[in-house]
């Protein structure tokens, strides 16, 4: 304990330098704005950024870089909220409270929510990555393929939860998903599956084209149908940022628990913010007693994805600056800009160079400050967007998805693919299928394939590995007694009743 | 001025060998043409990979050393294990001013046919340098030697030795060419595909697989906390540096190498004199201290071929990935 | 009630779907080298599911539709009734797909939201003509020069 503070202190000697408070302030406000823009995610900022830190001290450049990733989780949220256009693919869940929340009025009380859940996640994976960093390596690397598999099939229980009127709905929108999730070369036998003999469908379909399609391109659609504004909905008000004191209670318990499993979620490779945040949803959906107001803009649907996602953005750090081994794609340019600085990560890396392990975390403590302070002012500023005329505010929001879906890789097909999922999206509207269930299946599908074939090539085919392992064994407990539990709770009460 | 013509003449790889051995005959000559516009310097894979690293590098280094009169921009253009761009640059015939990364990728995605392009559709400028794959275990894991290993797979089979790209691609290569040269049979390794060396680390920590294969320079940090042992690497002598411990597959025994080669080709039809140009800027390049500093950094070995050498090595690669992915079964017609 | 239920014709159209994709999957080629669980395995199950959830579905009471349409005062054909709308801006982001790059990202982004914006009913033209150039403009050098991504100029010079 004591060891780590005084390590801390070194770290703050390191990030408190003048020119590296420079290179937080920089890289978290241009991370910021880079959040904001639909589509353009942090892998691409960061990737044109290695030129940049190439000749810089790798403690600063990597602060630098950090900067811009977790900047770009914590501005993600705006346009989910404002738009209903993630800016990020970690920030899909927070739109859907977060956008009727606007949609009510209140977009300064969502957006003021959502920038504080993110530095209180911010800050919890912070404290975390600095007290059991080492720890968590542990537990990154007893995850193998079952308790990959295990984990995905607990995600997808969340399914139940999240289609509210036809779990029928529900189901097939997550199967939807999952099929979409599976289009392009099979890793395990490189394959093609689903690519119609297309190159652009090789690599699948890019998960920002779909969750845009679905949700902004979708929403455009909807409010054209719906016809001049609104019956009953008053525009435009944003309302104000400030929190009642029981608003705050209330979201605490959320936020508390969405950090601290958006931060266990983020320290496992290949899960990381997407997950947390749905995963993060999920859980204060089932266990809010107002549950079913969920996705109707309830606060507490806006502060735990918002929480988990920046909590898994800092976890993510885990593998990289303990193991040298790179979680997600941006992790991975992360890792590659470490190597042209000179720093090879590695399981040593703490040791050989505790300046850029503790400089880093330390300067995460003050970005997290940095962009509390940078948000809030502004919040009023960015949220007048919503004041444009109707007219203006659509044509607006579709040259956003237009413009973030093509920057990801300058392909025509991808538009394309947006409007086909934005007209996917309206069918899903107009007859009750739910849209979460979709995106559900779509993050966890692959993945779950994947870990399952995985698994069973590992054991030769003998389905009771995951089973066996017993951390698998136990996340499948769980997910059973998920589903299960709604239906038992019912059983007690009625007895009980009976009894009465 | 040597006549373009030699280009049109070409038909497979015959001819392109031809006209590439015109380029190095008259190389002297014809040193006096430079890029007029910046070089558009392509990696075929997004950012943070092999290819993008060895983009990013070169474009830095000469950048540094100011040793072409015109940027090097590095663009990444992902998706299909680089049949995306490749179907892009294969467009831009005649085109000296665009550059690509590469690797055994280019020859081993069209052999399992999903690329329509193979290296014969592009000009090879130069090799720039090899890695090597290595095969990790446990500390705790039962097998010293690559021989222990293999020998283990001949009783069980299913012992699993997971890589880090799809199956058929180079990690699998390595490993079933090496069980091949074993005297096993390569087809029967089981081959475990993760989406990324990180993840092979990570899984052989947890003991989740009995073995792993990378790339040498990568997992040199990786052995550094004696968490992992290094059984075998395909070089044809010990690598020096970190893993200069590590025995190669030749002294235990087994006749085979295997490398992971880097380079960097043109689109089909370059001007000679800009493949001139740019494999004696690559030669001028390795040369300079700042790239030794960053070839070092990243365990990467400078295995320079000028463009013709590079296309004669090209074509035997074809033909040695063509056999192992045939033994494999996985050779599409 | 004898005429059938949106919900049916849905499920019918998905029952079809199913029967295609389980088609496709089962034309995805087995690995040569066996694999406990192959390619196909997984394509299998979604379609199976899916056809299975579809019988579900002709069979589940209908509830209300979720979206009501405003097309009270489009008597009619109408060029701006909101469901032309819809046709409209897809057809809209189809042609900037096929002309950002001949157009350059400025020009097409440009023509497309003002258009888009005049045809929603959008008559303040001046203030159209100005929001748009703002936001593209703005968004075009933040990509270009500030984060360094690159945008197809067209044929504008810069």
């Amino acid at each position: 304990m004591f060891e780590s503070f005084s390590s801390l202190m070194y770290g703050f000697s390191i990030a408190l330098d003048p020119i590296n408070l420079f290179y937080v302030f920089i890289g978290v406000f241009a991370g910021t704005i880079i959040g904001m823009l639909p589509g353009l995610g942090p892998i691409s900022a960061l990737a044109l950024m290695i030129p940049i830190t190439f000749s810089m001290d790798p403690s600063s450049g990597l602060i630098l870089m950090a900067g811009v990733y977790y900047g770009a989780i914590f501005g993600g949220s705006t346009s989910s909220i404002l738009l209903n256009a993630p800016g990020v693919a970690g920030t899909v869940a927070t739109s859907f409270d977060g956008y009727p929340m606007a949609r009510q009025g209140k977009a300064g009380k969502a957006l003021a929510i959502a920038a504080y859940a993110s530095f209180v996640g911010g800050t919890i994976s912070v404290i975390g990555l600095m007290l059991i960093a080492p720890l968590l390596s542990k537990v990154a690397v007893s995850f193998g393929p079952p308790e990959y598999f295990a984990l995905m099939i607990l995600g997808l229980t969340a399914v139940v939860s999240l289609s509210d009127k036809s779990l029928v709905k529900g189901l097939i929108a997550a199967v939807f998903g999952m099929m979409v999730s599976i289009v392009g070369i099979d890793l395990q036998t490189g394959t093609e599956r689903y690519t119609f003999n297309s190159l652009n469908m090789l690599d699948g379909i890019d998960f920002l084209v779909v969750a845009l399609g679905v949700f902004a391109l979708a929403e455009v659609f909807v409010m054209l149908l719906r016809g001049d504004d609104n019956k009953g909905e008053k525009r435009k008000a944003i309302g104000s940022l400030k929190l009642s004191g029981a608003e705050v209670k209330e979201i605490a318990g959320p936020v508390g628990r969405s950090s601290v499993l958006g931060f266990f979620i983020g320290v496992l490779p290949g899960a990381g913010a997407t997950i947390g945040s749905f995963l993060g949803y999920s859980m204060e959906k089932r266990i809010a007693k107002d549950g079913d107001t969920f996705g109707k803009g309830n606060i507490k649907g806006v502060a735990a994805p918002e929480a988990a996602n920046n909590a898994a953005c800092g976890g993510s750090f885990v593998p990289l600056l303990t193991l040298g081994v790179p979680g997600s794609g941006t992790t991975a340019v992360l890792l590659g800009a470490l190597l042209v600085m000179g720093v090879t990560p590695g399981p040593m890396m703490m040791e050989t160079r505790p300046d850029v392990f503790w400089g880093v975390i330390a300067s995460m403590y003050i970005g997290n400050v940095f962009l509390l302070a940078l948000n809030l002012p502004f919040i009023p500023l960015i949220a007048k967007i919503l004041d444009a005329p109707r007219p203006l505010l659509l044509a607006m929001i579709l040259i956003f998805c237009m413009v973030g879906v093509y920057g990801m890789n300058f392909n025509i097909f991808d538009l394309v693919m947006l409007l086909v999922f934005g007209l996917i999206g309206l069918v899903m509207r107009l007859y009750g299928f739910p849209a979460a269930p979709m995106i559900l299946g779509l993050i966890l599908g692959a993945l779950m394939e994947e870990s399952m074939r995985r698994a069973l090539q590992i054991s030769g085919g003998d389905w009771s590995i995951f089973i066996d392992k017993p951390i698998s064994l136990w996340l499948l407990v769980i997910a059973l007694l998920s589903l299960t539990a709604p239906s038992l709770k019912k059983l007690y009460q009625k007895a009980r009743t009976a009894r009465a | 001025m040597l006549p373009r013509k030699t280009w049109s003449l070409r038909s497979a790889a015959t001819a392109l060998t031809l006209s590439i051995a015109a380029v190095g005959l008259s190389s002297a000559a014809l040193a006096d043409w430079t890029p007029s516009k910046p070089v558009e310097y392509i990696a075929p894979a997004n950012p943070g990979g092999g290819w993008d690293t060895l983009v990013r590098t070169t474009a830095n280094t000469i950048r540094a050393e100011d040793l072409a009169p015109v940027n090097f921009a590095a663009i990444n253009i992902p998706g299909g294990g680089g049949s995306v761009a490749w179907a892009q640059i294969a467009r831009d015939e005649k085109n000296d001013h665009k550059l690509f990364a590469t690797s055994p990728p280019i020859i081993l995605v069209p052999l399992s046919g999903r690329s329509r392009f193979d290296h014969n559709d592009f000009t090879p400028i130069a090799r720039l340098i090899t890695d090597y794959s290595i095969v990790l275990v446990r500390a705790d894991s039962p097998y010293q030697t690559i021989n222990d290993l293999f020998d283990a797979m001949k009783e069980n089979p299913s012992l699993s030795i997971g890589g880090g790209s799809a199956a058929g691609s180079m990690d699998h290569i390595a490993v079933a060419g090496a069980a091949g040269a074993a005297g096993l049979n390569a087809a029967s390794v089981n081959y475990i595909a993760f989406s990324g060396g990180g993840e092979v680390m990570t899984n052989l920590r947890g003991g989740h697989i009995a073995a792993g294969v990378t790339g040498a320079g990568e997992s040199s940090a990786q052995l550094e906390d004696g968490m992992l042992r290094a059984l075998a690497v395909s070089s044809p002598e010990r690598i020096h540096g970190p893993l200069a411990d590590v025995p190669t597959y030749v002294e235990q025994g087994i006749d085979y190498t295997f490398d992971i080669w880097r380079g960097v080709m043109g689109p089909k039809g370059m001007s000679a004199e800009a493949v001139t140009y740019y494999q004696d800027l690559f030669a001028r390049m390795q040369e300079t201290d700042n790239w030794k500093e960053s070839r070092d950094r990243l365990g990467w070995y400078d295995a320079y071929q000028n463009s013709e050498e590079f296309g004669k090595f090209l074509d035997e690669q074809y033909e040695l990935f063509s056999s192992v992915l045939s033994d494999l079964g996985l050779l599409a017609n | 009630m004898t005429r059938i239920n949106h919900n049916q014709v849905l499920a019918v159209i998905l029952g079809l779907f199913s029967i295609v994709y389980l088609w496709m999957a089962f034309q995805i080629p087995t690995f040569p080298i066996p694999r406990p669980v192959d390619s196909d395995a997984f394509p299998k199950a979604l379609g199976s599911a899916i056809l299975l959830l579809s019988i579900f579905l002709f069979f589940e009471k209908a509830g209300e539709k979720t979206i009501e349409v405003e097309d009270k005062g489009h008597v009619g054909f109408s060029f701006t009734s909101p469901r032309m709308q819809v046709v409209v801006t897809s057809v809209g982001v189809l042609a900037y797909a096929f002309l950002i790059e001949p157009l350059g990202f400025v020009l097409a982004s440009s023509l497309l939201m003002f258009l888009l914006a005049i045809y929603y009913g959008y008559r303040a033209w001046l203030t159209n003509l100005a929001t748009t150039l703002g936001i593209v403009l703005s968004l075009y050098f933040v990509m270009t020069r500030a984060v360094g991504v690159h945008l197809p100029p067209g044929i504008l010079p810069f």
